[in-house]
């Protein structure tokens, strides 16, 4: 380096005593080129943060360059020294420019660590909110059932329509017997997904046939309430048991009384309904 | 009249570097700027450049090649004075094929949080 040093500041000096008989030494095209190229860059304070080794490198070679025009050295020298210059300009713009991405990246990291903390935090509110609005409507569901007087059994709520509410014999339904169906009626408007099995039992008095008969027609009134009512019948079954399945015994009037009855299975979330 | 001038001047510099470089005794191969060269091209290589920027580096690594050549051949102050050159040049191209590449990797990885954050968004209205 020092050896160089010492050549080009004789040179210099040379070139200076040869010089006082020679014109303005000529442009060169590269320096001109790197000369504007460092121009461009010098105050950006990016590049002055980040690229100033590179910057500092540019401006050294670009003042050779120029010195070595205005020495009148070779042309290939000279453009060497434009070329260097050149070089560090761009690597120190390339470096700047990194530096700038680099400042994006973090605060887009930043930003996007933010979203995701927001969007943690507002999955939890939800969750919790669809949590407490499950049990709302479970706690909804229970209340209706129990308006209704339904019964939690292993067939899942039952609700039975007592004798009383149908004639001896008969199979329509009293007025008493209409409010209870116009209570499921609603309860299958809110619940759509809802369905459910009428089945119409009866005590051992009387014919067997007979028996069945009137338990599918007491079970078929109920239906006919519910359609009235704007229940769709695809979503009633019925089925007349006859005297299968006594809940009691038919042996005295109370138990009779208790056998004679529509038991109205309620299907679970999904419309399903388990059979005997 | 120009001509003659640089002539002469270019004269001048010779004879005095002929001179030095007797003083010096023998003719020095550039071998620090050889290094540089290497070890500029390998940070470029560890860059990615050869994805990024494989024509610049291909020409880094074709002045170094060029540079050894001129070493081997014959131990003159001439081809000494064009291999350094080179080397010089090799440096600067590779570290410039070096800094691209880094450049656009650093595009891509703003691109790529920009996605994840765009489609955090989504995510985050759609549940809303």
């Amino acid at each position: 380096m020092n050896k160089r040093y010492t050549t080009l500041g004789m040179a210099v000096s040379v070139s200076i005593l040869v010089a006082g008989c020679a014109s303005t030494p000529q442009n060169n095209q590269m320096v001109d080129e790197a000369k504007a190229a460092y121009e461009e860059i010098r105050t950006d304070p990016n590049i002055a943060r980040s690229g100033d080794r590179q910057l500092r490198s540019a401006r050294d070679e670009l003042a050779r360059a120029e010195s070595l025009v205005k020495d009148g050295a070779s042309t290939a020298e000279i453009e060497h020294a434009a070329y260097l210059a050149s070089r560090h300009a761009q690597i120190a713009s390339e470096q700047g420019e990194r530096a700038e991405l680099q400042e994006q990246i973090t605060s887009a990291e930043e930003r996007r660590k933010e979203l995701q903390l927001q969007m943690r935090s507002s999955e939890a509110q939800t969750a919790q909110q669809e949590a407490q609005t499950a049990q709302q409507e479970a706690a909804e569901l229970r209340r209706q059932m129990e308006a209704m007087q339904a019964e939690q059994t292993d067939r899942g709520m039952v609700l039975t329509l007592g004798d009383v509410l149908f004639d001896l014999n008969q199979a329509e339904l009293k007025s008493a017997g209409e409010a209870t169906v116009g209570r499921l009626a609603d309860f299958m408007a809110e619940y759509e997904d809802r369905r459910v099995r009428v089945e119409g039992y009866t005590d051992s008095t009387g014919e067997e046939s007979y028996n069945q008969s009137l338990s599918k027609r007491r079970a078929e009134a109920v239906q006919d309430a519910l359609t009235d009512r704007g229940v769709d019948r695809s979503r009633i079954e019925v089925q007349g048991f006859g005297e299968q399945y006594p809940v009691a015994t038919n042996d005295t009037a109370g138990g009779r009384q208790q056998n004679r009855r529509v038991e109205i299975v309620i299907s679970d979330a999904d419309g399903n309904i388990k059979t005997r | 009249m120009n001509k003659h001038t640089s002539m002469l001047g270019a004269a001048g510099i010779a004879g005095i570097a002929i001179a030095i470089a007797g003083c010096a005794g023998s003719v020095e191969p550039p071998t620090g700027q050889k290094q540089t060269a290497e070890s500029s091209i390998q940070q470029a290589v560890s860059s990615d450049a050869r994805n990024f920027e494989p024509i610049l580096l291909n020409q880094a690594q074709n002045k170094l090649a060029d540079a050894e050549e001129l070493m081997d051949v014959e131990m003159t102050e001439a081809n000494y004075q064009r291999a350094s050159q080179l080397l010089e040049q090799a440096s600067v191209d590779a570290q410039l094929a070096g800094a691209r590449a880094d450049t656009a990797k650093a595009k891509q990885a703003v691109n790529e949080i920009n996605r994840s954050i765009e489609s955090l968004r989504q995510r985050m209205n759609d549940s809303q």
